[in-house]
């Protein structure tokens, strides 16, 4: 068992200010034990030198710290997006960027189903496919008899076709919200909300639970992970039960389990003491892979959606102000209960008004139960200016900020959402460092695709889809955003002095990859190939 | 085809939502009746009516309490649908900054469920400040506009200036939470009122409908009843065939459908508010 391994790189960047670099990394334990030359071990015994990684860059293993582990489980459904996306088995799925491509993608896929089995598709956006609205017809030239539904990106709409329709007795008689009509007074196709959704749902087997707490679910996350480089990740709005409990810690605890994972409990509409209490309780039956006891909680909705809360002068559109998912008062409650408990929360804000909310109440829950060491974290942060980050690091409060949405969908907001010049100070990494708040970025998979090397390259650039840069002022370095995804998101986590950096003590957690991202060209940091991880001293090569 | 009636309960934080359902889980109505509630620990029933207690279920006497929250509440919908034995009625208790149209839509979608309307509970003393709190008064506005029913807790009589905000509002029926109400809540049993069963505090109304309709004629004609018939229900003759009414509140519902019998519609609605001089007026100039 203790052996010592000592593992040889092109170059390990080791995140650790105390020695940025080196050639050679020893591992006892799974632990790192000392990081320099080829010698760096020599002094603690004999030890067994490992080359299989010598022509690779070493890194920390990746820390994304806003993702769902739906992402691994959507796979079992046929991806339906406008981008490129790869899949948990490594398979590259191409993106659809017309509807004819759509409709001859889904068409092969349901070629190798049972006769008559249900085509589910996902991760279909209309933002990008501006010319045509996905319809029935489109849908039922892919089949007739075979029910087919595709869920959009943002899982508020799908579209089905006419079998599907006919099963959930929709018609033009339906007279119910959401079932959308076409002017020759038939159903589209098109389904808007939950209440429209649902009846297809349930009799084509959809059920979004079945996608995070199975056996099957779990380990291709881990798969997923795996693919990006990433160690460590969140399940941000877990609604992990006592029951759940068992099969997550049974799935992590295999020994070849590559990842570690973070569950946050939702804690939606729930008394806000049980829930704390609950938290604690879980925590309790942590282990090294499954670190529980935080909690999340959803206050407003999405700018993309017009749903986020945003302050004067609103949308640029006119639409109304967003939506509460948690009332202001609830959201006051919400922050004292957990601060009073010692709960660490992830607080979902897009808007700017939700932020400023959300600080409001975790100050207020600071004057009454001080905590220095809270570290709650505001997630995605979107409009989040210089005033609401100084508040932030004046709390001791962390930013994780959903670089992503620079280049997915920073046109449409430029254009559609909040107009040119806020859009251009959307996601502003460089102001957040400026006023001294820790800071992570990430991708919210399956909203995005995983991979915090894409996300850093979006932080650094902050390309747009079009080709745009926009607001050159917020960019970062890569050295920053390298820093980000693996010492940023692990503080968010509180595991900073765990996994992070690659230096003596911590878990011996590594991506490895093709290239040093560090000698590449900026533009080039999305394209670092990923050969797979290192977790817990043991090797996953793809 | 059988279908579990929906009703859901909406309201800000505080107005009372969990008194209602307290309430209807006590009285003695002789109905089965499903609840899910977001907060758990607030439903105190009486330890008499309890059968088991589990760690997100309570057994009644009478139905169960079971805990749901968010996203999964409409998985839980199917689940309820999926058992072999239904309750009777299913109620679902919406956040407090919810819609709780966004629910009560899937009753007008779902084929074996039927809507049986939306329940909106404002507090009678703070309801007007809230409407003034620029932050939440829109969501609770649009929670007073959807509801087919508004009950105002925590006072005897509904003030003039709160009855007028709440017009103004799109509120078309209200009561206070001491008024009787389940009786509301409840299809209309059997096609013509059974005066056995019949209330001291709900007035029925029955007339056969003779001719025949356009569908937009029937729909004006009953979205312009007088409010205190509440529900309505029946069968009209259209053009293109028998259909089947269901009116609750706001919501009226006309579908097609194969029966034979008479062409009969009957209604209920509370008798404080039942001016049987104006539905006959309303009917006869039909």
């Amino acid at each position: 068992m203790n052996q010592i391994t000592v593992f040889s790189a092109k170059n390990i960047l080791t995140m650790d200010a105390a020695r940025p670099n080196a050639t050679h990394v020893a591992v006892k334990d799974g632990k790192i034990l000392s990081v320099g030359g080829a010698d760096c071990a020599d002094q603690w015994g004999d030890v067994v030198h490992d080359d299989s990684l010598k022509d690779t860059v070493l890194m920390p293993g990746l820390v994304e710290g806003h993702a769902h582990m739906m992402a691994g489980a959507m796979w079992r459904y046929a991806y339906a997006g406008y981008h490129d996306r790869i899949d948990p088995t490594g398979k590259i799925w191409t993106g659809m960027t017309d509807i004819d491509a759509v409709v001859t993608g889904l068409s092969e896929y349901a070629s190798k189903l049972e006769p008559n089995e249900p085509l589910v598709g996902w991760g279909f956006d209309p933002i990008f496919l501006r010319t045509e609205r996905l319809s029935r017809k489109h849908l039922d030239e892919i089949s007739p008899e075979r029910p087919i539904a595709i869920i959009f990106s943002n899982f508020h709409l799908m579209c089905v076709n006419s079998k599907a329709l006919e099963m959930a007795g929709y018609s033009r008689e339906s007279n119910g919200e959401g079932i959308i009509m076409g002017p020759d007074g038939e159903p589209t196709g098109e389904l808007q909300e939950m209440a429209a959704m649902f009846p297809i749902m349930r009799r084509l087997g959809i059920d979004f639970r079945g996608l995070s707490q199975t056996p099957d679910s779990i380990r291709s996350y881990g798969d997923v992970c795996k693919r990006a480089g990433v160690t460590t990740v969140t399940d941000l709005y877990s609604s992990m039960e006592e029951e759940d409990l068992a099969t997550m810690l049974a799935v992590t605890g295999e020994g070849d389990f590559p990842l570690r994972i973070v569950p946050a409990l939702g804690t939606a509409g729930a008394n806000p003491a049980e829930m704390a209490q609950f938290a604690r309780h879980l925590r309790k039956s942590s282990t090294d892979k499954l670190r529980l006891g935080a909690v999340k909680l959803m206050t407003d909705g999405s700018i993309q959606g017009w749903t986020a809360r945003v302050r004067w002068p609103g949308y640029v559109g006119g639409q109304a102000n967003g939506l509460w998912n948690t009332a202001p008062d609830q959201i006051y409650e919400l922050c004292e209960e957990m601060q009073k408990q010692g709960v660490q929360m992830h607080i979902h804000v897009n808007g700017d008004e939700a932020a400023a909310v959300s600080l409001d109440a975790m100050e207020q829950a600071a004057r009454t139960h001080p905590w220095p060491g809270a570290r709650h974290v505001l997630q995605h942060c979107q409009m989040m200016d210089r005033g609401l980050y100084e508040r932030a690091a004046e709390l001791g409060a962390c930013t994780n900020i959903f670089s992503n949405h620079i280049w997915f969908f920073g046109d449409q907001h430029a254009e559609l959402t909040l107009g040119a010049d806020r859009a251009a100070r959307m996601n502003a990494a460089r102001t957040a460092l400026d006023t001294g708040v820790k800071i992570a970025i990430h991708s919210d998979a399956p909203v995005t695709s995983m991979g915090p090397l894409f996300t850093a390259w979006c932080a650094v650039n902050r390309q747009t889809m079009s080709g745009e840069t926009l607001g050159p002022e917020e960019c970062i370095t890569v050295q920053e955003a390298l820093h980000t995804i693996t010492m940023g998101a692990a503080y968010t986590l509180k595991l900073d002095t765990e996994i992070g950096s690659i230096e003596p003590g911590k878990i011996a957690d590594f991506a490895v990859l093709g290239q040093d991202p560090t000698a590449v060209d900026p533009m080039a940091l999305k394209d670092v190939p990923i050969l797979g991880t290192v977790a817990g001293g043991k090797v996953h090569l793809l | 085809m059988k279908r579990l009636p929906l009703t859901v309960i909406g309201g800000y934080l505080g107005a009372g939502k969990t008194t209602l359902i307290n309430r209807l889980l006590t009285e003695d109505h002789g109905k089965r009746l499903m609840v899910m509630v977001n907060d758990f620990g607030a439903v105190n029933i009486d330890a008499s009516l309890i059968k088991a207690k589990g760690v997100d279920t309570i057994e009644l006497t009478n139905g169960c309490v079971c805990c749901t929250m968010g996203a999964d509440l409409f998985m839980a919908v199917g689940d309820v649908l999926d058992r072999p034995k239904w309750p009777d009625h299913l109620i679902i208790e919406a956040s407090g900054i919810g819609d709780p149209a966004r629910i009560a839509n899937v009753s007008r979608n779902e084929p074996e469920l039927s809507y049986a309307g939306i329940v909106t509970v404002v507090d009678g003393e703070n309801f007007e400040d809230l409407l003034g709190d620029v932050q939440i008064a829109p969501q609770l506005a649009s929670q007073v506009a959807v509801a087919d029913l508004v009950v105002v807790s925590k006072v005897a009589q509904i003030r003039t200036s709160l009855r007028h905000r709440l017009e103004a509002t799109g509120a078309a029926r209200m009561m206070t939470a001491e008024a009787e109400f389940s009786q509301l809540l409840w299809d209309i049993q059997g096609e013509v009122p059974d005066r056995s069963h019949a209330h001291a505090h709900f007035a029925q109304w029955s007339e056969e409908v003779p001719g025949f309709f356009s569908r937009d004629q029937i729909t004006a004609l009953l979205k312009s009843r007088p409010s205190g018939l509440y529900r309505v229900k029946g069968f009209v003759r259209l053009l293109e065939g028998m259909a089947e009414v269901q009116v609750v509140g706001k919501s009226v519902e006309i579908t097609l459908c194969k029966y034979e019998g008479t062409a009969v519609l009957v209604g209920i609605g509370p008798q404080a508010q039942f001016d049987m001089q104006a539905i006959k007026t309303w009917w006869e100039g039909a």
